[in-house]
Parts: C-alpha cells; structure tokens; sequence
C-alpha cells in the first residue's frame, strides 16, 4: 500500500514537472520568436509590419549618416585650410621681417591673395583621391557658407589695399592712420562668423563655441594692438624702434597663425577623427 | 481612421534609399551601397522598383572607364516622401 502511494506521489510530479517543461518550453518558443522579429526588423529587407517608429528611425539614421559623411569632409577641408593659413602666415612673417629693413614691410601680406589659390589646389588634389561623396543639402549649405566668406574677405582685401594706396599717397601720416581700413581683425571675425555657422549647420556645439572664441579672442587681440604693446611693454620703448616695427609687421601673422590653429586646424582635425 | 501609407516607401531598403537621397543632389551605386549595408543585388532590385514608380531617375553613365550609376530623386519621388511623412506624423501622433 505504502509502496502504491509513493509511486502514485512520483507520477504526479512527474506530471507537474511535464507541465512545467511545456511552460518553460513555450516560452522559450515565444522569446526565440520575439528575438527573430527583432533580427530581421533590424536587417534592411522589405518587411510589410514596419512600424511607424522604425520609419522614423531609418529616416533619422539615413539624414544623420549623411551629416556625418558632410561633416568628415568639411573636417578635411577645414584642417587642410588651418594648415595653409598657418604656413603662410610663418612665410608672410619671415618675408615681412626681412623686407621690413628696404621700408616695404607689409609688402609681404599681398601673398594672403595666393592662398585661396593653395588651399583650393590642395582640396582639388584631395578630392580626386576620396571616394564620392555626394553633394547633399548641408554640404551645400557648408559650401555656401565659406565661399559667401571667401568672396567678403577677398573683396575687403582688395579695397583695404587700394585705399592703403592711394590714402598713403593723398593724404597727411595722421589722416593716413585715422582713415586706414584694419584688415586683420575684420577678417578673423568674419572666419570666425563662418566656423560658428558651420558648427550650427553640422550640429557641432564645439565647433561653435571655437569659432566664437576664435573669432571674438583674435578680433579683440588685433582690434586693440594688444600684440603690439605686449611688445612695447616688453622692449620698454615708447616709440617703435626699427626692431619694433619689424616685430609689429610680424604680428597680424601670429594672430593668424593662432586663429588658423584654434579656428580651422584643430576643429578640423576633431571633426575628421570623430566616428 | 488613419490613413494608409505608402507601400513603395514603407520598405526598409526603400525608405533608406529615399531619406539618402532626399537631402542629396545625387548619389552613386556604391555610396547607397555602403550607406544602407544592402547588397548589390538587393539594392538594385529596389532602385528598379522606385524607379518604375517615378520616384527617382537613375542614370547609367561612365566615370574614365568604369560604369557607374547615379541615382537623383526625382519631383513626384519628392511628393510621395513628402506625403508618406504626414501620414507618418498622424502614425506617431507629432
């Protein structure tokens, strides 16, 4: 009797334990299932039971693919512009400073003009390299940005020369002075207006706040000679000496030389090494 | 009652092809290609699709020497993206 009983109690367990494989059995089922749908809802197959979350998120995939295939190229671009500027701008100060013993110092700012040439022969050159990328509603909007800048600053360029001119010909030294166009401190605003709007196309918060502190920085480091009497202070001389105006000649192309760094090469570089 | 979507444009592959090419000028086979991660195969099956529908031109030219095929949306592949977007947005209550 007592032997049928516990035979009976083993086969009602056995009988629970069945139950309780069939459970855990189904749900595994149910979950392989769930994993599956997840698979192939995540592979791009056409697939009647999108749902509306998924057309969002492969629309907002796509759009920020290619933002970010924009922002790699505006990263060459800016990195390769940083390192022209700063080159040149070592060239124009050595040149500057040896021309500045035959009284033609800033004689040697006229080749800023060659460097868009530079800049532009280098991008074509890196251009035919890369892989098409193609021309998409921010890259023009990029594009667009640099050359409305590229135009005001060559524009501004060559009517600061031209006034320099004939100003330097016409009028008295003190009227020459108080009647100059700055050049400098105009055009890294303006760069930095350019590197702020590219920030705010690419949707790139740093990016913004360089061009801003770039901009605002080397403007009011130009804007108010503060190069220039650092270095008086420094040589302790009320009037410029011949080796102070060699120096001052020099200055613009530091404060370029900074902003091409701060501005153009190191967003430029960030922005080609971002993932 | 909402109202039926697209179902040109409701395809994953399809959907990809359009958003890329929706905020581009133009694009070429093998930068679809590495954008979506379709195959070549896939991927061509679908541009023939959209194309048939008008939704986008595709354009078979030689780049030097080598074929390449250059997809532009076209007006009415415009509209469509468009329209699938307003009913996307009835979808999702936006």
């Amino acid at each position: 009797m007592h032997r049928d009983s516990k035979h009976k109690a083993k086969l009602t367990l056995s009988a629970e334990e069945k139950a309780r494989h069939q459970r855990v059995s189904t749900q595994v089922k149910r979950s392989e299932s769930l994993i599956i749908k997840q698979i192939k809802s995540t592979t791009m197959e056409e697939t009647k039971n999108m749902t509306a979350e998924r057309s969002l998120e492969i629309i907002t995939e796509q759009i920020e693919k290619s933002r970010r295939a924009v922002s790699k190229t505006t990263g060459q671009s800016l990195f390769v512009s940083g390192l022209c500027t700063m080159g040149m701008a070592v060239i124009i100060a050595i040149t500057n400073f040896i021309l500045i013993n035959h009284a033609s110092g800033g004689l040697g700012h006229l080749l800023w003009l060659v460097l868009p040439v530079i800049i532009w022969l280098f991008m074509r050159k890196y251009n035919k390299e890369r892989e098409h990328t193609p021309v998409s509603l921010v890259g023009s909007m990029v594009a667009k940005t640099w050359s409305t800048f590229a135009w005001f600053v060559i524009g501004y360029f060559i009517i600061a020369l031209i006034w320099g001119f004939v100003a330097m010909r016409m009028l008295q030294p003190e009227e020459y002075v108080a009647t100059r166009i700055e050049v400098t401190p105009v055009i890294v605003l303006l760069m930095g207006m350019a590197i702020t709007i590219t920030g705010h196309i690419l949707k790139q918060r740093w990016l913004i706040i360089f061009g801003i502190v770039a901009g605002l920085g080397c403007f009011v480091w130009e804007h108010f000679n503060m190069g220039a009497t650092t270095v008086m202070l420094l040589s302790g001389q009320p009037h410029p000496s011949l080796s102070f105006a060699a120096i001052a000649s020099t200055l613009p192309c530091l404060t370029i030389f900074i902003f091409a760094f701060v501005g153009l090469m190191l967003p430029g570089w960030m922005l080609k090494k971002q993932k | 009652m909402f109202q039926p979507l697209d179902p040109l444009l409701h395809s994953e592959l399809r959907l990809a092809v359009m958003s890329l090419l929706i905020s581009a000028e133009e694009a070429e086979f093998p930068y679809i290609k590495e954008q979506t991660g379709a195959t070549a195969g896939n991927l061509s099956v679908q541009l023939d699709k959209l194309s048939t529908a008008g939704y986008i031109e595709v354009e078979k030219t030689f780049k030097g020497k080598k074929p390449c095929t250059i997809c532009r949306i076209t007006p009415a592949g415009q509209k469509a993206f468009e329209d699938y977007i307003q009913v996307l947005k009835t979808y999702l209550n936006v």
